[in-house]
């Protein structure tokens, strides 16, 4: 359930940029793996304590995301959507370039949220912070899916998705929309790899796993709906899980992997995912 | 000039025999002094790297299907070719046929999957067959040497020439403009048109008499051919093949290539090696600070020529000359 929550979060962020955007964000792993550098950084450096640390990193991928949005994305309207997502391919040659020039090659370590603490849940021990990650997890999840079905904002964000021109024609200002949604998605982002950074150190492939995972994530619960990712997020993370446990610590991965492929042939759209009919 | 330049129209197979010519011209200068002696290494491995982009240029550029596979693909073919000559002690030959065809297999059932699947689908369906891949190079140890890598050596042409880095330079320079024709005389025939017709439109494609299964399959199959090759010459050239070169950042690179240089373009794709693979080597690490600019660079080059140039970088020639004529028309007006 704990890698659970991270995928999801990562493939939350995946889906909200493509149905705003209509591009697959491969760079949201390393725009995550930077923003934990921050964290990591402001953590070690400056001695801050982790909350205002994690606070940072939040404000900095806010800001990488609105950035991203402004300076790349709003002046690809006329691409192609393959040329599309080849520059998010970009942004992570850039992302990766850049973080080892700020914050040096060596791996750095991130403590948890909650230090020490384990609770014995039927025969299985768990620790306070994989609780309270599982439940950050869950309660971003609701959040987030409050606010798409029930604001205003929410309600922008939807018909954005569903067709820019007229959200643009009917008055939603949808730069401003896929400008939250790049923010958002960040955010969502640096939250998912706080919650791995303990696990492993920081490095620059901290997220590639992750990463991975959540676009393979997107692909099972289909890329129409914002929760079908979320969905298919959460029976990766445990399916993974009980693999790698019960059946083999070397293969459990390429087994989960060659799994949802076979998957994918017999469901090409998701679990829930409709096919999208091509006109001539 | 015109008469030259017509008789490089008539046959542009001699234009690609002379490219070659010129690529085989390193070592030389190298040994005169010109070069440096490790640009044999750099350009070498460049090139393998362009025969690997071509074949995702068919993919991509021709056929209109994305795949972020190819990195698995070239790795496990350096395996195998790796595991065949040193430690099952086969000819090159046999390794190299053997190292081409298992993936090639591979590739194929993948384009089996890809009939079904579409765009970003079939992105991520590729990355994970990649992502499987690269796994498996880590903790099969007894077929791969797991993290410490598996070295090979330079290859023996028909058990007799045994080549060192030079020479099998010139057989990568070979292998190359072999490719490079069988490319162009692919595209340029009935196959190319097929695969356009399918890229333009599958309804429109399936209606004329393409057969998107074959067609789909042989995409497939030629571009994991290419990589498999690359795969098989780079673990000879370099003499070592580790689990953490096979990533997602290679088949990224190759992208790059493809994008940077110009799709549908195979002049535009070794183009694109160089500047991905070459230039950062050659120049940029001459420059203090500039060596992990590099990668920031080639990001940037990436998004901006998508943005402002979306044929790539070879069509960039064209172009200037075109802008000069319009600079001296309108100087002549203005007279």
């Amino acid at each position: 359930m704990e890698t659970g929550s991270i995928y999801a979060l990562a493939a939350l962020g995946i889906i909200i940029i493509y149905r705003t955007s209509y591009t697959t964000n491969f760079a949201q792993g390393a725009v995550a793996m930077f923003n934990t550098f921050v964290v990591t950084f402001l953590f070690n450096k400056f001695g801050l304590p982790l909350w205002l640390a994690v606070i940072g990193g939040i404000l900095s991928a806010i800001l990488m995301g609105f950035l991203i949005d402004v300076l790349i994305l709003r002046h690809t309207k006329n691409v192609s959507p393959v040329a599309k997502q080849i520059i998010t391919l970009g942004l992570i040659m850039i992302v990766l370039g850049l973080a080892p020039i700020f914050f040096g090659v060596d791996p750095l370590r991130l403590p948890r949220l909650i230090e020490s603490g384990d609770l014995s849940l039927l025969g299985a021990s768990i620790s306070y912070n994989g609780l309270f990650n599982i439940a950050l997890g869950l309660a971003i999840m609701l959040l987030m899916f409050y606010i798409l079905q029930k604001t205003k904002w929410g309600l922008a964000i939807r018909t954005t998705a569903s067709n820019e021109y007229v959200a643009r024609l009917m008055g939603v200002p949808t730069k401003n929309v896929t400008m939250a949604a790049w923010g958002v998605a960040g955010v969502l982002g640096v939250i998912a790899g706080v919650m791995t950074a303990p696990m492993t150190s920081v490095t620059l492939n901290l997220m590639d796993e992750v990463q991975i995972t959540a676009l393979v994530a997107c692909v099972l619960g289909g890329f129409q709906t914002f929760h079908g990712p979320v969905i298919g997020a959460y029976i990766m993370g445990i399916v993974r899980n009980l693999l790698l446990f019960y059946v083999s610590s070397v293969w459990g991965g390429q087994i989960l992997y060659i799994l949802i492929l076979v998957f994918i042939v017999f469901r090409p759209y998701g679990l829930i995912g409709k096919k999208i009919v091509k006109k001539v | 000039m015109t008469k030259e330049k017509n008789i490089l129209k008539k046959y542009p197979i001699l234009g690609l025999i002379l490219f070659g010519a010129v690529l085989a011209l390193v070592p030389p200068l190298a040994e005169a002094g010109v070069l440096k002696n490790g640009y044999i290494t750099t350009i070498g491995g460049t090139l393998i790297y362009a025969i690997a982009a071509l074949g995702l240029n068919i993919l991509l550029g021709w056929s209109g299907l994305i795949s972020l596979g190819t990195a698995g693909f070239m790795g496990l073919a350096s395996y195998i070719s790796a595991y065949l000559t040193i430690d099952l002690e086969l000819p090159f030959e046999a390794a190299f046929i053997l190292a081409v065809l298992i993936p090639t297999l591979l590739g194929i059932l993948v384009g089996l999957v890809s009939l079904k699947i579409e765009g970003l689908y079939l992105a991520i369906a590729t990355l994970a067959v990649s992502e499987v891949l690269r796994k498996t190079f880590e903790e099969l140890v007894p077929f791969t040497g797991g993290f410490s890598g598996k070295s090979a050596d330079y290859p023996t042409l028909l058990g007799v020439f045994e080549l060192d880095r030079t020479t099998t330079y010139y057989f990568i320079v070979a292998i190359l403009v072999i490719v490079m024709i069988l490319t162009y005389n692919m595209m340029n025939g009935k196959l190319g048109r097929a695969l356009n017709a399918m890229r333009g439109s599958e309804a429109a494609a399936q209606a004329m008499g393409v057969n998107l299964l074959t067609h789909r399959l042989i995409a497939f199959a030629l571009a994991t051919v290419f990589a498999s090759i690359a795969g098989v010459l780079y673990v000879h050239f370099i003499k070592f093949s580790y689990p953490s070169t096979w990533i997602l950042k290679l088949s990224l690179d190759f992208l790059a290539i493809i994008i940077i240089g110009g799709l549908r373009s195979i002049y535009g794709t070794v183009l694109g090696a160089f500047i991905v693979f070459a230039v950062p080597d050659l120049f940029l690490k001459q420059i203090p600070y500039f060596e992990n600019l590099s990668y920031v660079l080639n990001g940037l080059l990436i998004i901006v020529v998508i943005i402002f140039y979306p044929n790539g970088l070879v069509g960039i020639g064209y172009d200037i000359k075109k802008f000069f004529r319009k600079l001296r028309k309108g100087g002549k007006k203005d007279e």
